[in-house]
């Protein structure tokens, strides 16, 4: 009686019924992609080696287009928790006998697929785009794999944790001012956009350890250069996706123990 | 018999200093709808909030199902329906799918919940209206939406807090035979909160009336009404001085002046006594303009033990304020 499956069930009901969010959020992918793709594309025929060799700028920038999008959609999965307390569905769960981490995982859970569908989409569109992206070692399953574990992670990761926020908050308002001040900030504090031999010292410093990164990089690591890597690129790789799961852990169990104790009415 | 409901000394305080239920001490008993009667921030939703277990009392305690509401909240919370104030229902989902919903989270095996869902639009005539969406059900659509979203498990107890709020007189007068309905064909207990008297003296087997917390006075309608000892006969004069004379009658209860040349004289039976007060009236050659008897209705009887006219808590003033602090302290 844990009432994760009726509610994840209900948000992605909600949201493949709404054909304007569904909409916005298939063409959202196009534009990034087009968007950042052509803004930046002269980095790379300033200096090939800037973007690591990549054949073209948005096969450089899909990683950190894929995680950006994980990142966004993530922080904006605990706006509902906020709505269902004001519109009054919120308080028919908690006088339900189900575990009220459910409410909170079935958030994260949603976001987590609604994730997983625009990343497909977006990486189609990278394909289908003209000078879009060019897997030149080949796609194998193990990229997917990565490239999937990936963005899972940072998903989960930031759902977790602006949906915990949004558990102790009343107003929209509110959640919404936090989401504004941390998400550029987030963005571009890391290796999503920007390749780290153009970015200032500090600036870089502070990148290596910002979550954005590890999941950018390795997603890039996996298209650049296929999964034939050197020993050192693979251990690289490990240590990113070995510190997203290991936050993953951390916010499962944060997660977990505030919901249970946190969400009232 | 087990006790539906049985309170201990329950305590709620809000804020350190708010003390919105007041050591209540309340037995319901099985298959009875049971009616707490009091006006806007009497403490009757925090009762109920703290029976419900969505709200942990401050102190005192309280066995519902026979469960204790603080050890067992997670078994108390499966014996029991709540159709709360607001509404809880999903706009963005059909009817149908919210009853749905809610059987899941009592891991209700699909084929039966099916079945009961059926059953439960069929009792509050909602069948046609199922596989709509919320968001374009009448007022009084979803109050009966949100009646049988709490009884899709097939509850020993519902509680209903004010579940004619807001609704107008025909509506209203529905949701009382569908409450009525429920009662008999599915044989729950039902505790309901009012502030309309009508509603509580229509359905209720037995009423306790409730202000600042604290119980004032419980039993039948019957029984509260009885309680009062007499009826009332209001005067108006047309001259300045006749209600002295009246006050002279020697047979009455008790009488109070009630505004300029008018007075309210209680008295034993007022069937019985009428003839004698007009005979002495016409005596003393008293100017009556206006002359009206009130049988005891729970109106008089709010009034004794509140002291105060249930109908004028909508009044701006303390009570506002009360209210808007209960409101914040409970977020």
């Amino acid at each position: 009686m844990s009432g994760l499956g009726p509610l994840t069930a209900r948000d992605l009901k909600k949201w493949y019924r709404n054909p304007v969010s569904l909409t916005t959020g298939l063409i959202q992918p196009f534009f990034w992609l087009a968007l950042f793709g052509y803004a930046f594309s002269k980095l790379g025929a300033i200096d090939p080696a800037a973007i690591d060799y990549a054949p073209s700028y948005i096969t450089f920038l899909l990683g950190g287009v894929l995680t950006i999008i994980g990142l966004f959609t993530a922080m904006f999965s605990g706006v509902n928790i906020i709505f269902d307390r004001r519109l009054g569905p919120l308080s028919r769960f908690l006088m339900s006998p189900i575990h009220r981490s459910s409410i909170v995982f079935a958030k994260i859970i949603s976001a987590m697929v609604r994730i997983l569908v625009q990343v497909g989409i977006i990486i189609l569109a990278a394909l289908i785009l003209p000078n879009g992206l060019i897997f030149a070692h080949g796609f194998t399953v193990e990229g997917a794999l990565v490239i999937v574990t990936a963005v899972v992670l940072v998903a989960f990761i930031f759902s977790s944790m602006f949906s915990i926020i949004a558990v102790r908050i009343t107003r929209p308002d509110t959640i919404f001012g936090i989401l504004n001040l941390v998400n550029l900030p987030l963005l571009f504090t890391s290796y999503a956009m920007f390749p780290p031999a153009l970015m200032a010292g500090w600036l870089s410093t502070v990148a290596q350890y910002n979550p954005v990164s590890w999941s950018a990089e390795s997603i890039r690591t996996v298209i650049l250069n296929g999964t034939m890597l050197t020993a050192a690129q693979g251990s690289q790789l490990l240590t990113w996706l070995g510190g997203l799961a290991l936050l993953a852990v951390v916010m499962l169990l944060i997660v977990y123990f505030v919901s249970e104790k946190e969400i009232r009415e | 018999m087990m006790k539906a409901i049985e309170t201990k000394d329950l305590t709620k305080i809000y804020g350190g200093h708010l003390k919105a239920v007041d050591a209540l001490n309340i037995d319901v008993e099985e298959g009875e709808i049971y009616g707490l009667l009091g006006p806007n921030g009497a403490g009757k939703t925090t009762t109920i909030k703290m029976l419900t277990t969505s709200t942990p009392p401050t102190s005192g305690t309280a066995k519902v199902a026979g469960y204790d509401i603080i050890r067992e909240s997670l078994k108390v919370r499966r014996e029991i329906g709540v159709v709360p104030q607001d509404l809880t229902a999903d706009e963005d989902l059909k009817g149908y799918e919210n009853l749905m919903m809610v059987s899941q989270f009592y891991d209700i095996p699909t084929a039966k919940a099916r079945e009961t869902i059926e059953r439960l639009l069929g009792l509050v005539d909602l069948k046609e209206a199922a596989d709509r969406y919320v968001r374009g059900y009448s007022g009084g659509m979803r109050k009966r939406l949100e009646l049988i979203i709490g009884l899709v498990h097939d509850p020993k107890i519902l509680f209903l807090d004010e579940p004619t709020l807001g609704l107008d007189v025909t509506t209203r007068s529905q949701m009382w035979d569908y409450v009525r309905q429920i009662q008999e064909k599915l044989n729950v207990t039902i505790i309901l909160t009012s502030h309309y008297l009508e509603e509580v003296d229509a359905l209720a087997d037995r009423i306790s009336i409730i202000d600042h917390g604290k119980v004032l006075v419980t039993g039948t309608s019957n029984e509260l009404k009885a309680k009062l000892k007499g009826d009332i006969i209001q005067m108006t004069f047309r001259t300045q001085g006749d209600e002295d004379t009246i006050k002279k009658y020697p047979n009455f209860i008790e009488i109070k002046d009630n505004g300029p040349n008018s007075v309210r004289m209680k008295v034993q039976n007022s069937d019985e006594e009428l003839p004698d007060i007009i005979k002495y009236i016409s005596e003393n050659k008293l100017a009556v303009t206006k002359m009206t008897v009130q049988k005891p209705s729970l109106d008089e009887v709010f009034l004794e033990y509140t002291g105060k006219d249930i109908r004028v808590e909508e009044s701006p003033g303390d009570f506002r304020k009360t209210m808007f602090n209960m409101r914040r302290v409970r977020k």
